[in-house]
């Protein structure tokens, strides 16, 4: 999974906000703690993310998102939904979800 | 010479009322001024994340400034100008009878002449006419503009200035202008919050940057909610404040009325963060300690406090663990309150409105209800919270204001 295309662009999207080579970033990666993101810089990583793969992350997504591998599978799942559910319009998918 | 600053004056413009006494009726009625935002000219709206604010709908300038008056300044100078024009009247400020170089004005602002600053921005890449360029875009964009035009309405020539601190420049406002009173600088300061940007690109801006509330787009009166569990982030609100701030010998000298004393001022700097702030409330609760030092009271003197609270996450949560931290065991005794739970985040204006609602509760013994305050956070629980009117005795109210850059601001207002 981690060789996707999507994840190639995730980590080169990644890679290219820290400066750092993309090849030492790794699916395990936590965004905060190894990465050393913060809130904001969260923030600005996803909407180079959002603008990458044309997405809407909503606000309720964001602390779904910890390790690299989880941003991987959230554009994938986003990109192309599993059938049962429909693909229309950003993100009604967690509508109910606690907000912590 | 004694050099106690007390404030004679106040003036509103908010979502909940134009005019103090509408303002303060709403207030205590507990009444939100939240609605839904219901178009930008012609934007999608469903591409804003959020799509309510704290919006002022009535305001109509020709009914307070002359048209010219009006029609040469932006929406939140004019905020200004109303606002002032109250507070002055409120008063009984009769500015012939003062010596002019002893009066100032002091305005907090945080974003200023947006409305007219994207039109303009926005018709020039359009149009690509330079020469089509408004004579009055600079006069106007100059964030300045509010500090002059209020200067000039009431021929105040005594120090002009502008804070622009986001969203604590207007704290700052008054606590400058207390330091301008203190140091004999001028007798009489205007001192005035605002901010009327509830405009396509700086709202845009505030969505992308993930700070604004989205779970209650269909529900505005229950978006800002600060304290609570569900609150999910700010309600962009505008509107201004104006308090006339003057030394209590001359206010005494013309028998002016006297809400209460401005009795203390903190500014610091978290030099943390340019949008975070230091999520152990160390440096929050340093600045109210430093407010409260300069009053000459300690924290178990604090009858009420007038939170920044914005109704985001972090930022309620770590106010509370600052207050805590601070105040001890008189943490469960003091009345805790946020202003922004009716009118939302009015940036600029925000800490004058706080500063008018101090005022009032020393004025009245009405501390205005914490609207849906409705599940408290376990993180946020203050006994003196309450989204009810509290009545009682406040001799000292502590307001605060917290802003992007890693800017706070504290002021101290004591019954007289």
């Amino acid at each position: 999974m981690a060789t996707s295309p999507i994840a190639d662009q995730i980590r080169d999207a990644l890679g290219a906000y820290l400066k750092q080579d993309p090849t030492t970033i790794h699916p395990h990666h936590t965004l905060r703690d190894d990465l050393g993101l913060d809130s904001m810089a969260m923030i600005e990583l996803l909407f180079r993310i959002e603008e990458t793969f044309d997405l809407q992350i909503p606000d309720d997504d964001l602390q779904g998102l910890v390790t690299v591998s989880d941003v991987i599978e959230y554009v994938e799942r986003k990109l192309n939904p599993a059938p049962a559910r429909q693909a229309k319009g950003p993100a009604k998918r967690l509508p109910a979800r606690k907000k912590g | 010479m004694d050099r106690r600053v007390v404030v004679t004056g106040l003036g509103v413009i908010s979502p909940i009322g134009i005019g103090t006494s509408e303002f303060w009726k709403a207030a205590l009625n507990g009444r939100s001024g939240i609605t839904a935002i219901q178009a930008f000219d012609g934007f999608p709206m469903e591409l804003y994340r959020s799509r309510v604010a704290g919006q002022v709908l009535d305001f109509d300038p020709t009914k307070f400034l002359e048209s010219t008056q009006a029609e040469r300044v932006d929406r939140y100078a004019q905020f200004a100008l109303v606002a002032a024009k109250e507070a002055v009247a409120d008063s009984g400020l009769r500015m012939e009878q003062e010596d002019p170089h002893r009066i100032g004005v002091i305005v907090g602002a945080g974003m200023g002449g947006m409305v007219m600053g994207e039109r303009e921005i926005t018709q020039l890449y359009k149009s690509q006419k330079p020469n089509r360029v408004h004579p009055n875009f600079i006069p106007q964009i100059t964030l300045n503009s509010a500090s002059g035009i209020v200067a000039i309405a009431h021929g105040a020539k005594g120090p002009n200035l502008t804070i622009s601190t986001a969203c604590s420049s207007s704290a700052h406002a008054i606590g400058q202008a207390l330091s301008c009173i203190r140091t004999g600088q001028a007798d009489v300061l205007i001192a005035v919050g605002t901010d009327a940007s509830i405009t396509p690109l700086v709202f845009a801006g505030f969505c992308s940057l993930r700070t604004l509330s989205t779970h209650f787009n269909d529900s505005p009166a229950r978006a800002s909610r600060p304290f609570d569990r569900a609150r999910d982030g700010f309600v962009m609100g505008e509107g201004a404040g104006a308090l006339i701030l003057e030394s209590l010998a001359h206010a005494k000298k013309r028998r002016a009325r006297i809400y209460a004393e401005v009795a203390g001022y903190a500014a610091t700097s978290e030099a943390y963060h340019i949008v975070i702030p230091r999520e152990d409330g160390a440096e929050m609760a340093a600045t109210m300690a430093t407010a409260l030092a300069d009053a000459g009271i300690t924290p178990a003197q604090v009858d009420y406090i007038n939170a920044h609270a914005t109704s985001t996450q972090i930022g309620d949560a770590v106010e509370v663990k600052a207050i805590r931290k601070l105040f001890q065991a008189r943490a469960e005794k003091v009345l805790v309150n946020a202003t922004k739970s009716l009118v939302g985040h009015t940036l600029g204006a925000a800490g004058a409105l706080g500063a008018v609602a101090c005022a009032l509760a020393i004025d009245t013994g009405q501390v205005h209800p914490t609207v849906n305050y409705d599940d408290p956070d376990p993180a946020c629980v203050l006994a003196g919270i309450s989204a009810r009117v509290q009545e009682r005795r406040i001799n000292t109210a502590l307001l605060n204001a917290f802003g992007f850059g890693s800017n706070n601001a504290a002021v101290v207002f004591r019954k007289h």
